[in-house]
């Protein structure tokens, strides 16, 4: 089952001064990320910004592996990004769709023990959006990012579920579709009660939800 | 320090980071950080910074990834405490 994995921070929600903080950092991310920080992005992406980003580009590549291995343990030391390249533009208007605008979004690489994945990043004012994929072609993912507003976790979980939907039901018309969890916590696909070969991933921080599933 | 010593000291650390004050009040060795206690992943850095400031203590990447639950939360912080 080809899967995707996704995540959102909400940068309102962060804390900037312990963000920067060595002993915070250096749990998220390694020396060899902190070298390509300071080689290539140090001039134009706050570090904050760039740990966020990291962190969010691991727990999807966690989301997306767990899945495959529900017995994992989310370790972000051992998620390596090993390349990432800038967007030549502003990032995207549009905050949901199919694919993305590599011109647009930011573009890892990332190894995670003999696995390699790629990873899509959108970063406005508001937040950071990762979704990750073991295909370098995003074309058959589809994604949404929303700002809801309630920040209660029962409330994220209802509005992220319903707003993919809503995008879900419109690929599969007239199918009565729901969203649930397997035994392993990772969302689920049901039509008709039966679970449907769809991997969805899901996320959502303070005041905003994302989802990713591939078609 | 007691195991409920250190799981007492322990609620106060994750406190910040939960609403779900009343399953914060029972929680057990098997209480969920995220599952049950509906903390965003994002805050479980934050947890772990805060253990190391509170008990005095390093946690390595290997022992922080163990961090799911309140008993791996308090096995961990007992054995660092232990190797000081």
């Amino acid at each position: 089952m080809i899967s995707t994995g996704n995540d959102i921070v909400a940068l309102k929600a962060i804390n900037v001064a312990r963000t920067k903080q060595q002993n915070f950092y250096s749990k998220i991310i390694t020396d060899t990320e902190k070298a390509l920080y300071d080689e290539q992005f140090s001039d134009r992406l706050p570090f904050e910004q760039f740990i966020w980003l990291a962190w969010s580009v691991k727990e999807s590549v966690f989301k997306c592996a767990q899945r495959i291995n529900p017995e994992l343990v989310f370790s972000p030391s051992k998620i390596k990004i090993s390349k990432l390249a800038a967007p030549s533009e502003g990032g995207p208007s549009y905050f949901e769709g199919r694919g993305f605008n590599n011109t647009s979004v930011y573009r890892g690489v990332v190894e995670y023990g003999p696995d390699i994945l790629h990873s899509r990043t959108i970063i406005t004012d508001d937040f950071i959006f990762s979704v990750v994929s073991h295909a370098d072609n995003f074309e058959k993912v589809m994604w949404g990012i929303k700002k809801i507003d309630s920040t209660d976790a029962d409330d994220q979980s209802k509005a992220v579920r319903t707003f993919a939907l809503a995008m879900l039901n419109t690929l599969f018309p007239g199918a009565e579709l729901e969203i649930d969890k397997n035994n392993y916590s990772c969302p689920i696909i049901l039509k008709n009660e039966v679970e449907i070969p769809v991997p969805i991933s899901l996320a959502h921080h303070d005041h905003w939800v994302g989802y990713s599933f591939q078609v | 320090m007691t195991r409920e010593e250190t799981l007492n000291e322990l609620k106060k650390v994750i406190a910040p980071y939960t609403v779900n004050k009343e399953m914060l009040a029972g929680i057990n060795d098997q209480t969920d950080l995220i599952r049950d206690l509906k903390i965003n992943s994002a805050n479980l850095v934050d947890i772990i910074i805060d253990a190391e400031a509170k008990y005095d203590i390093e946690i390595d990447y290997d022992s922080a990834d163990r961090m799911t639950n309140v008993g791996s939360c308090l096995d961990v912080i007992t054995e660092k405490i232990n190797q000081k």
